[in-house]
Formats: C-alpha cells, sequence, structure tokens
C-alpha cells in the first residue's frame, strides 16, 4: 500500500507513533523515524525494521518545544535528498486539569507541542513536497476530544481542535499542489497516554461505543496509512473518527 | 503485509452494472474479494465482466440479477446468495438513482421513486444480508450516501435528502449492530464523472469542479478505493461515520 513512499513520521519512540512507524514499514514504506531523544533501544529497533522489511528506517531526534532543534532535523532530512512522500504529525501530550485548574503555564506548553511546533514542522517539510513532482500526504492526529469536548482536557482537546482548524486551510492552500491535509480523531486507544485514566471511567466509556472494547494503535496505524496512500488520492481536508462508535 | 485486503471475503455490491459500482466490484476484486456484483437487467456486458474478472484475479465474481424495488425479485436474489452457503462479510449499498429538480418543482411521484430506491430498497436489503452477518458475528456494511447529504445543494433537495436518510439509518445500525461485530459507514462522494453527472448541466459541473479545493471531479476508482478501505480490517474501528471523498468541497 506504502511501497517506496518517503514519510516522515513523529512521535514514533511509543504508542500510535511506534504502530504507525511499523505499519508503515512493513507496508513498504521508508520512514524519517522522529522521536524526541536519542535512544539506544530505539536505534536497534530501526535497523532490526530495515532488516525485517528491506526499507531504510533514520532515526530523527528533537523536541518539538525548540525551534531551532526542530530546524535542525529538517535540514538533516533535506540532506539525505530522498522526495518525501508523506508527513504524520504525531507526537504530543496531554496535560488534563479540570477548567479552573488550568494554568496558563500548562496551556503554552500543550499549544508548543501539539500545535504550534507541529504547524512550524509541517511548514519545512511541506516546503520539501512542494519538490516532489508525486501527490503526497499531510496527516495530523487530532482527537474525538477537540470535536466532542472532554471533561478535564481543555488543554489537550483545544490544541487538537486547532490542528483541525489548520488543516481544512492547509487542505485548501496546498491541493492545487499537490499535497493533500487531513486529520484523524483517534478515540480511546489504548496506549500509554490513557494508562493514566482510571480503569472505572474507560469502562464507563466503553458503555458508550457501539464497538465494545479500546481500539488498538495498529487500527489507527492502518487509517493513517489509507490517508498517506494513493487509495485516498481525493480525500483532502477531512477528519475521519477512529472511536468505535463513542457517543 | 503484502496480502490483499479483502483476501478470502465474500462481499455483495449492488448497483453495478455502470459508474462507482462498476469499479468497487473491479476493485474488490483486485483485492482477493469474492462478489455477488448486483444489478437491474441481465446483459451480456456484465456476464462477460464478471468472468473476466474471476479469471485475472482468481476469485469468484457472480452477476445477481434483480430490480430493487421488486421486492420479492429481492427475495429471490437473496436466497440464490444464500444457498451457496458461505457467509458474507462485507455489504456495499450502492445502487442508487438521481434526481435534480428545484423544490417548487419536485413531483410526488418522483419524491415516492427517489425514496424507494435510495433508501426503502437498501434498507430492507441490509436487513436480509445483516442477518447472515449476524451469523458469523462480523461484518461491514458501506452505504454510498453523499456530499449533498450533508451540504445541501439548489436543486437536490430531494436526492439529498434521500441519501441524509441513508446516513441517518446508518448511524442507528451502527449502534445497534457494533456490539454484534457489524460495523455501518457511509461515503458521501462528491462531484464523481460518472452518468449521473449527466443530469446536471456543464455550466452547474464546471463551477462546482472548479470550487474544489483538488479542481477536479472524481473517478469511480477514487470512490471505490474509500469503499475498499471500510470494507476491509483497516478500518476495524471505525462505525458510524461518513467518509467524504470529494476532493475538498
Amino acid at each position: 500500500m506504502l511501497t517506496g513512499k518517503n514519510t516522515v513520521i513523529t512521535g514514533t519512540l511509543q504508542g500510535i507513533g511506534k504502530a504507525t512507524l511499523e505499519y508503515f514499514v512493513s507496508n513498504g514504506a521508508n520512514v524519517w523515524a522522529c522521536a524526541q531523544r536519542k535512544d539506544d533501544a530505539f536505534e536497534a529497533y530501526c535497523k532490526e525494521l530495515e532488516a525485517k522489511y528491506g526499507v531504510w528506517v533514520k532515526p530523527v531526534y528533537f523536541d518539538l518545544t525548540d525551534a531551532d532543534a526542530i530546524k535542525a532535523a529538517v535540514k538533516t532530512i533535506q540532506s539525505d535528498k530522498q522526495l518525501v512522500d508523506a508527513l504524520v504529525n504525531i507526537a504530543g501530550m496531554a496535560r488534563d486539569a479540570i477548567f479552573h485548574m488550568v494554568s496558563m503555564d500548562t496551556m503554552k506548553l500543550v499549544f508548543e507541542v501539539n500545535f504550534f511546533s507541529q504547524i512550524l514542522f509541517s511548514q519545512y517539510i511541506t516546503k520539501l513536497m512542494l519538490r516532489n513532482p508525486n501527490p503526497s500526504s499531510v496527516v495530523f492526529v487530532s482527537s474525538i476530544s477537540a470535536i466532542d469536548g472532554n471533561s478535564g482536557q481543555l488543554a489537550y482537546g483545544s490544541s487538537k481542535a486547532a490542528l483541525i482548524g489548520a488543516m481544512k486551510t492547509m487542505s485548501k492552500e496546498l491541493a492545487s499542489k499537490g499535497i493533500r491535509v487531513n486529520a484523524i480523531a483517534p478515540g480511546v486507544i489504548d496506549t500509554d497516554m490513557n494508562k493514566v485514566v482510571p480503569q472505572e471511567v474507560i469502562d464507563e466509556k466503553i458503555k458508550t461505543m457501539d464497538i465494545k472494547r479500546l481500539g488498538k494503535p495498529s487500527e489507527v496505524a492502518s487509517t493513517i496509512a489509507f490517508l498517506c496512500s494513493d487509495l485516498s488520492r481525493h480525500i483532502t481536508g477531512q477528519t475521519i473518527r477512529i472511536d468505535g462508535g463513542i457517543k | 503485509m503484502s496480502k490483499k485486503l479483502l483476501e478470502g471475503k465474500n462481499a455483495i455490491v449492488t448497483g453495478t452494472a455502470r459508474g462507482i459500482g462498476h469499479k468497487i466490484v473491479e476493485v474488490f476484486a483486485a483485492n482477493g474479494a469474492n462478489v455477488w456484483a448486483c444489478a437491474r437487467k441481465q446483459t451480456p456486458e456484465m456476464d462477460v465482466y464478471c468472468k473476466e474478472l474471476s479469471e485475472k484475479y482468481g476469485v469468484e465474481v457472480k452477476p445477481v440479477y434483480f430490480e430493487l424495488t421488486d421486492r420479492n425479485a429481492m427475495k429471490d436474489a437473496f436466497k440464490s446468495i444464500m444457498a451457496e452457503k458461505k457467509p458474507i462479510d462485507v455489504l456495499v449499498n450502492n445502487a442508487g438513482i438521481t434526481y435534480n429538480a428545484l423544490f417548487q418543482m419536485s413531483n410526488e411521484d418522483k419524491i415516492k421513486e427517489s425514496f424507494d430506491i435510495n433508501f426503502t430498497s437498501p434498507y430492507l436489503f441490509s436487513q436480509y444480508v445483516i442477518k447472515l452477518m449476524l451469523r458469523a458475528g462480523q461484518g461491514s456494511v458501506v452505504n454510498i450516501s453523499s456530499t449533498a447529504a450533508i451540504d445541501g445543494n439548489s436543486g437536490r433537495s430531494i436526492y439529498g435528502a434521500t441519501k441524509a436518510s441513508v446516513w441517518c439509518a446508518s448511524k442507528s445500525m451502527a449502534e445497534e449492530l457494533g456490539p454484534k461485530g457489524i460495523r455501518v459507514n457511509c461515503i458521501a462522494p462528491g462531484i464523481t464523472q460518472t452518468d449521473m453527472l449527466s443530469s446536471m448541466t456543464e455550466d452547474v459541473i464546471n463551477e462546482t469542479v472548479m470550487a474544489t479545493d483538488s479542481q477536479r471531479a472524481g473517478e469511480p476508482v477514487d470512490i471505490a478505493n474509500a469503499a475498499l478501505f471500510l470494507a476491509s480490517d483497516l478500518s476495524s474501528y471505525i462505525t458510524g461515520q461518513i467518509l467524504r471523498v470529494d476532493g475538498g468541497m
């Protein structure tokens, strides 16, 4: 589905990002696997994936709160002199607190990581995509919290809603240049991010789902793969919910 | 991972003589599915098409001919499918008619006919097929709705309403059937290059296409690929959704 597609994926150390990295390489994509910090086990893991699937997997390290590091990372990617076919912005953070308890420092940090830095990084990477004669695709990972609202997720939900707004405008501006831009909105996915949520809360949520279980990271990854593949070449400006039909 | 996306799955697709449905059959066959390709009338072209796809992709593509609005014919068709004693994994309700008329000009016969073909018939057909899916405890239903159902467009009050009713029913079905392992989703194609377009004037088509971000009308394969996504396990955690395939309208 993704054979030969050169893809930038952020947040690949764990959770949805790690599952997406695996899904992409197992479907033939080459990946710049972006992670927050250098990690020996991760380096070895990338080498393993390369050997197993006959693709290249290049680790790229930068912290999303460090604009200089983002720029340096883009230069590293650029210096590989490969066409960029897809960008998947997964890295993000959650800082849960009820409305009156959310500090402005928290708001700023969450927006820095979940929104501003992703826009900055996407500006750089889509500039590289403009040199690609083939169509390319950008995917943002938003959240159902951005659409539905979710008690305790003011900062997280707002930052993810901002991504949807940006995605729609980017889609309009970039379509004529052959770049599609879409978002996904995962529901409750079985990742470390949700490990902090008490089991009773999770159980209550499952009751409101049509599919009575949590989503798996690989089920999010497969939709991202669809959006980066040519199967979705006429889909742009959309947000796809991957939520098991949660109410 | 090189496994085909619908390897070994059995699918029923309606409205396969032309346009989007025709392409869905091909895309599904190419991805390893056996397909019952439903169409209104038997034609030599359709027989040949199914035979050629079967040989090319090593799957079984069988034409099934019946008029959706003829309840007895629908029942007989379903019985003939059931007689093969195969599980049904996928149902794509694609057959439909278009109707373009301004609000004040829309007539009752056309309203009834539109709802019968676009809503009631696929609804009843789904009742039959889903009964079989329930036995297997799994399945994916893909209903073809329309961007007209979401946006509202001049001259599309009836067509849009029929397609909105499909979407509304899909959401209820998703909630009822989700716990039983059956997913139900919709596709909302935007302007797509099919015979249905001939019901619109060239000016309207051009204007609509120019208003899309991608500056082109969709092709049947674009819709077929979205149906492939929703039919396959790629979308195993997606239900009750409507997916616009419209090039950004």
